[in-house]
C-alpha cells in the first residue's frame, strides 16, 4: 500500500512535468519559428500597444485602435504638417462656389491589397454603407451634411452637402469611419457596421499577415503600394497592458521603440531619458487636459466659484513635479499651435489671495474652528470625478485635493473605472471632471461641436455647460462657425467662442500633452506625424 | 471507491445550482443595464427605442425567475451566450484563454510542489537548525512580498540584467518560467510552513515511536511513514490554490501580458460584458469546483477511512 502511495506522488510530479511541457510545447511552437524566422530574415520593428488591434475595420469603433486602422486603410485626403490638407487617394479636388459639391480625381495606380482596383465606385460603395448607419456616426458632422455621393466616372467621385460645411476635407482626414475597404471585405449583407468585414483589405502600407488575439499582430509591408514603400519588412505590434512592463521589454531589447501618449508613466519616461543609452523624443503639443466645471451644481454653476479655482491652481507646481517639466503650462482650452486658437487672453495665474476673494464674494467664508468654507451652513464640498485606470489623473485628483483645502475646499475623490466614469460624466453626475481635448485633427471644431449636442459619441461637456446663461448663445455661435464660407468671419467667431468660455471659466486647462517617443539608437526616422494616434511606421528604419 | 465519487458528483449538482443562482443574480443587482451596456460596446446610441427594443430582444423585460429559466435552459445546453465587446461566443474566449492559464497554473503548481515539499520535509527534520531559520525566511519574503513586485524583480534581474529569460509574451518554455514562479512564489512559503508543522505534529505520534522501536532507520521512517500522513493537508491546499491560479492570476498576467482568464475576467468586467462575466464566473466555479472533487478523491485515496466512511 505504501510503495503505491509514494509512486503515486511521484507520478503525479512527472505528469505536471509532462502535462505542461506538452502544453507549452504544442500551443506557441508554430508562432514562435515564424517570428523568429522573420527577424533572421528581414527589417523587423516591434513596439507595443496597450489593447489588441480588434477586428481592423475602418468603419468601426471600440475595440479598434486608431494606429492600426491607419496602417491598412487610407482616405481620400491627408491631414498635413501644420493642419495642410494634401492630396492623398484623391490627386485633386474641385469645391463648388457654393461649398456644397465637392468633386475629387481619384488616382488611378491604387489597388487594393488582393489587386483589385481602387475606383469610384468603391469609394462610393463604402461611403454608402457607411451613411446607412449615420446614426452611429453622428459625432462626425460632415456625415450628418452629405446628401449624395455619386461615381461620375470611374475615377471622379462626387460628395454634394446639405450645407456648406468648411470642415468637409479636414473630417476626410479621420482615421475613421471615412476610409475604404476593398469589394471582397464587405460581408454578405453589404454592411460593414453590423455585421464585420470577411477580411481586412485596404489600399494602405500595411497589410496583417499573422494575428493572435490578445497577443501579438503582424503587419507586412504592402509591397504593392502606391505610395513610399516603408523601410522595414515587417511589423510587430505586441500587447502589452502594463507600462512598467512595456520599459522592462524595452530595456531587454524586445521592443524597438515605445510610442504614444500615456503609454508610459512620467517617470520611466524620465529614467530612460536620464540613463543616455536611449533616444527620447516628445511631441509638439497635441491636446489639452484639462478640469470641466458643472454648471448646473449649487457652487459651481456661480462664476466666482469657477473664477476661484481657477487663479488656486497651481498649474507650474503639477507640471514641475507630476510631469518633470515634459508638458507645457496650459491656459487656453485648445493649445494655440492649432488653426483658429491662437487667442488674446488674460491667464487665471496662481493667485490664492485672488481665489480667497473670490471665494468670500460668493458667499463661501471662511468659518472660526472649522476645516471648510461655508455658505447658509453648508461646507463647500465639490465632487471630483476621474478615470481611476488613468495614473496622471490620479496623481493630479489628489494634488488638487491638497490645494484645494488649504483654501477650505473639501474635495471629494470619485474614481471610476472608464466606462462607468463616461456614464457619470454624460449624467452630469459630479462637481468637477477631469478630461481632455480630442487632439488634431479633431481641434478644435468637432470639440466644440460635440459641445452642441448630447449625442452618445460627443462630449460631457454639452450636460456640464447647460447651466450657463450663454449657452445657447454658444451653441449657435459655434453651429455658425462650421458653416460659414466667410473665412473672416470663421476667425472672428473661434476667438469669440473661445474667449467666452474663457471668461465664463468653465473649464481649467491644465497642460498641453506631447506624445513621447523613446528608441534605441539603431533605430531612425521616428518622426511625429500630425494626427496624433499616428505612428511614423512609414518612414521607421532599422540598422 | 467508484461508489464514492459518484456521491460527490451527485452533491454537486445542488452546489452548482446554487452558483448558478447567485450568479445571475448578483449580476442583476449591479448598477448598469445590460442593454445600454450592448449599445455602447456596440458604437451604437443608446437610444431610449433602442434600449427597449433590445430589452425585448434579450428578454430583460421578463420577471428575473424566468430570465433566470430561460439563461439556465441554455448553460445546460453549454450556450453561454455572444461576447458584446468580440461578438464570438462566450466558450470561444474562455477557451481561448483558458490555454495560457492552464499553462501558467501548472507550471506554477510543479514549481510550488518541488520548492516548497523538500523545504518543508527538511525543515521539520532539522527543527531549530539554521537551515529551519532560512526556511523560515523564505515562508515569511513569500507571503508577505506583493506579487508585482516581485514579478517586477525577477524580470529586472534575471531577464534584463542577467539575459536568462525573455521579459514578456508566451512562446517557448522560458516564456514561462518567470511567470510561473512569480505566481507559485506567493503560495511557496504557505506549503513550507503547512508541511513542516503537519511534520512535526506526526513526528511525535506513537506510530513513529513503534516505528523507531522496530529498528527502521530515520529516513525510511520519514519517507515511508510521515510524509505520507503529513502530505494530507497538503494535497487539500493544492487543490484550492490550483482553482485559485486558474482565476486569480490577474496581476501576474498583467505584469508578463500573459493572454489568460484574469485579464479577460476583470476586462470583461472594465467593459460591463455581461455575458462574459456571467460565463467566466461560472466556469471557474465550475472548475473551483471540480478541483474540490478531485481532491476529495485524492484524499480518499491517501487515506481509505474518508472512503470507506463516505461509502457507508
Amino acid at each position: 500500500m505504501f510503495i503505491k502511495q509514494s509512486k503515486i506522488l511521484r507520478n503525479f510530479l512527472v505528469l505536471l512535468v509532462i502535462l505542461a511541457s506538452f502544453i507549452t510545447g504544442c500551443s506557441n511552437k508554430a508562432t514562435e519559428q515564424d517570428n523568429a524566422s522573420v527577424k533572421d530574415q528581414s527589417k523587423v520593428v516591434t513596439f507595443s500597444m496597450t489593447g489588441d488591434i480588434g477586428d481592423l475595420n475602418p468603419h468601426t469603433y471600440f475595440p479598434n485602435e486608431f494606429f492600426s486602422q491607419a496602417m491598412v486603410y487610407e482616405s481620400l485626403v491627408y491631414y498635413g504638417k501644420g493642419g495642410e490638407i494634401q492630396p492623398w487617394l484623391a490627386e485633386s479636388w474641385d469645391i463648388s462656389k457654393d461649398g456644397k459639391e465637392y468633386v475629387f480625381h481619384l488616382r488611378k495606380d491604387v489597388e487594393f491589397s488582393d489587386d483589385s482596383k481602387f475606383n469610384a465606385a468603391i469609394v462610393k460603395k463604402n461611403f454608402d454603407t457607411i451613411l446607412d448607419n449615420r446614426k452611429q456616426h453622428e459625432w462626425v458632422e460632415l456625415i450628418n451634411q452629405i446628401k449624395n455621393t455619386e461615381a461620375l466616372d470611374e475615377y471622379t467621385f462626387k460628395l454634394t452637402l446639405n450645407n456648406s460645411y468648411y470642415p468637409t476635407l479636414q473630417e476626410l482626414t479621420y482615421i475613421r469611419p471615412l476610409r475604404f475597404v476593398g469589394e471582397a471585405a464587405f460581408p454578405d449583407s453589404q454592411d460593414t457596421f453590423k455585421d464585420g468585414l470577411k477580411s481586412q483589405i485596404g489600399t494602405g502600407p500595411w497589410v496583417l499577415s499573422e494575428y493572435k488575439k490578445n497577443e501579438f499582430a503582424v503587419f507586412t509591408r504592402n509591397e504593392k503600394y502606391w505610395g513610399t514603400k516603408p523601410k522595414v519588412d515587417k511589423v510587430v505590434v505586441k500587447v502589452i497592458t502594463d507600462g512598467e512592463s512595456r520599459v522592462l521589454a524595452f530595456e531587454k531589447n524586445e521592443l524597438d521603440f515605445i510610442f504614444g501618449n500615456g503609454v508610459i508613466s512620467q517617470d520611466s519616461f524620465q529614467f530612460l531619458k536620464d540613463s543616455g543609452k536611449y533616444e527620447t523624443k516628445l511631441s509638439e503639443p497635441t491636446a489639452t487636459r484639462t478640469l470641466l466645471f458643472n454648471t448646473n451644481k449649487e457652487a459651481t454653476k456661480d462664476h466666482k466659484v469657477r473664477l476661484a479655482l481657477n487663479y488656486a491652481f497651481n498649474k507650474q507646481a503639477v507640471i514641475d513635479n507630476i510631469f518633470y517639466g515634459m508638458e507645457k503650462k496650459a491656459d487656453t482650452l485648445f493649445p494655440p499651435v492649432l488653426e483658429y486658437t491662437k487667442i488674446d487672453i488674460n491667464p487665471y495665474d496662481y493667485d490664492v489671495a485672488r481665489a480667497e476673494q473670490l471665494l468670500d464674494e460668493a458667499g463661501w467664508k471662511k468659518v472660526e474652528g472649522k476645516p471648510f468654507r461655508e455658505k447658509d451652513g453648508k461646507e463647500l464640498q465639490l465632487e471630483f470625478l476621474f478615470n481611476s485606470t488613468d495614473n496622471i489623473q490620479k496623481s493630479i485628483a489628489e494634488f488638487v485635493q491638497g490645494d484645494y483645502r488649504k483654501l477650505g475646499i473639501d474635495i471629494k475623490l470619485t474614481s471610476q473605472e472608464t466606462n462607468t466614469f463616461w456614464t457619470t460624466a454624460f449624467q452630469g453626475n459630479y462637481d468637477i471632471l477631469f478630461t481632455s481635448t480630442w487632439a488634431v485633427p479633431f481641434d478644435p471644431h468637432s470639440y466644440l461641436a460635440s459641445i452642441t449636442t448630447d449625442s452618445e459619441n460627443g462630449g460631457p461637456d454639452y450636460t456640464a455647460l447647460l447651466g450657463l446663461p450663454e449657452k445657447k448663445e454658444i451653441d449657435e455661435k459655434i453651429k455658425k462657425v462650421l458653416l460659414t464660407t466667410d473665412e473672416k468671419e470663421r476667425k472672428m467667431l473661434y476667438t469669440d467662442i473661445l474667449s467666452t468660455l474663457h471668461d465664463r471659466a468653465v473649464y481649467l486647462p491644465i497642460s498641453y500633452q506631447s506624445n513621447v517617443a523613446v528608441y534605441h539608437k539603431n533605430i531612425s526616422g521616428l518622426d511625429f506625424l500630425p494626427q496624433e494616434a499616428e505612428v511614423p511606421l512609414t518612414t521607421i528604419d532599422v540598422e | 471507491m467508484s461508489w464514492f465519487i459518484v456521491k460527490r458528483l451527485a452533491s454537486l449538482v445542488p452546489i452548482l445550482l446554487g452558483i448558478s443562482i447567485i450568479t445571475f443574480i448578483l449580476l442583476h443587482l449591479i448598477p448598469g443595464d445590460p442593454a445600454v451596456a450592448y449599445l455602447r460596446l456596440s458604437n451604437i446610441p443608446p437610444t431610449d427605442v433602442a434600449v427597449a427594443e433590445l430589452r425585448l430582444k434579450l428578454g430583460l423585460d421578463n420577471p428575473l425567475h424566468i430570465q433566470y429559466f430561460e439563461w439556465l435552459g441554455k448553460v445546460i445546453q453549454l450556450d453561454l451566450g455572444m461576447s458584446y465587446v468580440s461578438k464570438n461566443t462566450v466558450w470561444d474566449e474562455i477557451l481561448l484563454h483558458l490555454i495560457p492559464t492552464i499553462q501558467l497554473t501548472m507550471t506554477a503548481l510543479f514549481f510550488i510542489v518541488v520548492i516548497s515539499l523538500p523545504i518543508g520535509v527538511i525543515s521539520a527534520i532539522y527543527k531549530g537548525k539554521w537551515i529551519d531559520q532560512f526556511s523560515r525566511i523564505i515562508a515569511y519574503v513569500s507571503v508577505s512580498m506583493p506579487t508585482f513586485w516581485f514579478g517586477f524583480l525577477v524580470i529586472f534581474f534575471l531577464s534584463v540584467k542577467l539575459d536568462l529569460f525573455p521579459v514578456l509574451g508566451r512562446g517557448t518554455l522560458a516564456h514561462l518560467i518567470l511567470p510561473s514562479l512569480t505566481l507559485a512564489f506567493g503560495y511557496i512559503g504557505t506549503y513550507i510552513r503547512l508541511l513542516r508543522a503537519s511534520m512535526l505534529e506526526n513526528l511525535n505520534e506513537p506510530f513513529v515511536v513503534y516505528a523507531k522501536a522496530r529498528g527502521l532507520r530515520q529516513r525510511q521512517i520519514i519517507s515511508r511513514h510521515v510524509l505520507k500522513k503529513s502530505i494530507l493537508p497538503v494535497v487539500t491546499g493544492l487543490g484550492m490554490s490550483f482553482g485559485n491560479m486558474l482565476g486569480g492570476a490577474v496581476i501576474v498576467e498583467t505584469i508578463f501580458a500573459w493572454p489568460g482568464m484574469g485579464q479577460l475576467f476583470v476586462s470583461s468586467i472594465l467593459n460591463q460584458d455581461y455575458p462574459m462575466i456571467q460565463g467566466c464566473v461560472l466556469f471557474m466555479s465550475v472548475i473551483f469546483v471540480i478541483c474540490n472533487l478531485l481532491v476529495d478523491v485524492t484524499y480518499s485515496f491517501l487515506d481509505p477511512r474518508i472512503r470507506l466512511e463516505g461509502g457507508k
